[in-house]
């Protein structure tokens, strides 16, 4: 597999590592990581940074998850790269609000290393 | 300490979007099912959720004497919406770290913020885990950031809660307490 180049967004840096290391864990090695701890810092990496997959948290303070994706779509930034949201809002309708706000991808909190593999290799394997 | 700040935050949160009108809509559903809520059982399956699935750990009820360290790490999540309150985890000093040990695959001989944004996480999931076992709760109530406080002989006061879950859990040879505590269902 090719060097894949991840952003990684979530308030908690414990929780950014976790990811990380889920996202080696299914296979995505060699893996370059950026982090940011809000939407508003995730943004501001993506105008300097060139990356192939984003997972981000929803409930953050500043800007939450839906307006991050929302401003990635309207400042066209990232096109057509993957958008996985890993959180613990796990209803129908919080999936539906990711989904409309241009995310592919959905996974709940607390989750499994092989669960974050089923969810996020078809996408990188499909860009 | 007051829940007002973090019931505050997610009361905002639960309101965004589409959830406040659901809110409404579905007020009647959620009172009519607070027995469902209230069942001691989602407690314990989310605990053992969380533990499993982020820290490969089993832990289990203990009725037995809980820590008495005196340094002590809480976390406190608030709900916001059809039910409000808030998720609090308390736990000793030594139980603290051993589970950011756990989620971190990191050593720690004190707990510093990397052990209190852990912790902080932790509640968060238990908050979310056991919202999303009610359907209609885990629609319509949001969730508060993690506040984290650490010190010694600090009490957590609730005003005539409506209901309110308290269980202590045993992990490898420490304890930890969950408690759910709801002020009001709508």
């Amino acid at each position: 597999m090719s060097e894949i180049r991840a952003l990684i967004v979530d308030d908690s840096s414990v929780m950014r590592k976790i990811v990380e290391r889920s996202l080696r864990q299914a296979g995505l090695d060699p893996l370059v990581v950026y982090e940011a701890g809000s939407g508003t810092d995730g943004l501001e990496v993506l105008k300097s940074k060139q990356v192939d997959l984003i997972l981000s948290d929803i409930n953050m303070p500043s800007m939450d998850g839906l307006e991050f994706l929302r401003q990635i779509r309207a400042q066209n930034l990232a096109p057509g790269v993957p958008v996985v949201m890993i959180t613990t809002e796990s209803s129908e309708e919080h999936v539906k609000q990711a989904i409309l706000s241009g995310a592919q991808g959905y996974i709940r909190k607390p989750f499994t290393a092989e669960q974050v593999k089923e969810r996020v290799l078809p996408l990188v394997n499909a860009a | 300490m007051l829940l007002n700040g973090v019931r505050k935050a997610a009361i905002a949160t639960s309101r965004g979007g589409s959830g406040y009108e659901m809110e409404r809509t579905m007020a009647i559903s959620l009172r009519e099912s607070v027995q469902q809520v209230s069942d001691p059982r989602n407690l314990d399956a989310s605990v053992e959720e969380v533990f499993q699935m982020m820290l490969g750990v089993n832990c289990r009820r203990d009725p037995g004497p809980q820590s008495t360290e005196p340094e002590s790490v809480t976390a406190v999540v608030g709900f916001g919406g059809l039910l409000s309150g808030a998720c609090v985890f308390n736990s000793g000093r030594e139980a603290a770290i051993r589970i950011a040990a756990h989620l971190t695959g990191m050593e720690f001989d004190e707990v510093d913020d990397t052990v209190k944004d852990g912790i902080g996480e932790i509640c968060n999931m238990l908050a979310g885990a056991w919202k999303g076992k009610v359907p209609n709760l885990a629609a319509n109530c949001g969730l508060s950031v993690p506040a984290v406080i650490t010190g010694s002989d600090y009490k957590l006061h609730v005003q005539a809660p409506e209901f309110q879950l308290h269980h202590a859990y045993r992990f490898e040879d420490t304890s930890f307490e969950v408690t759910i505590v709801c002020d009001g269902i709508q």
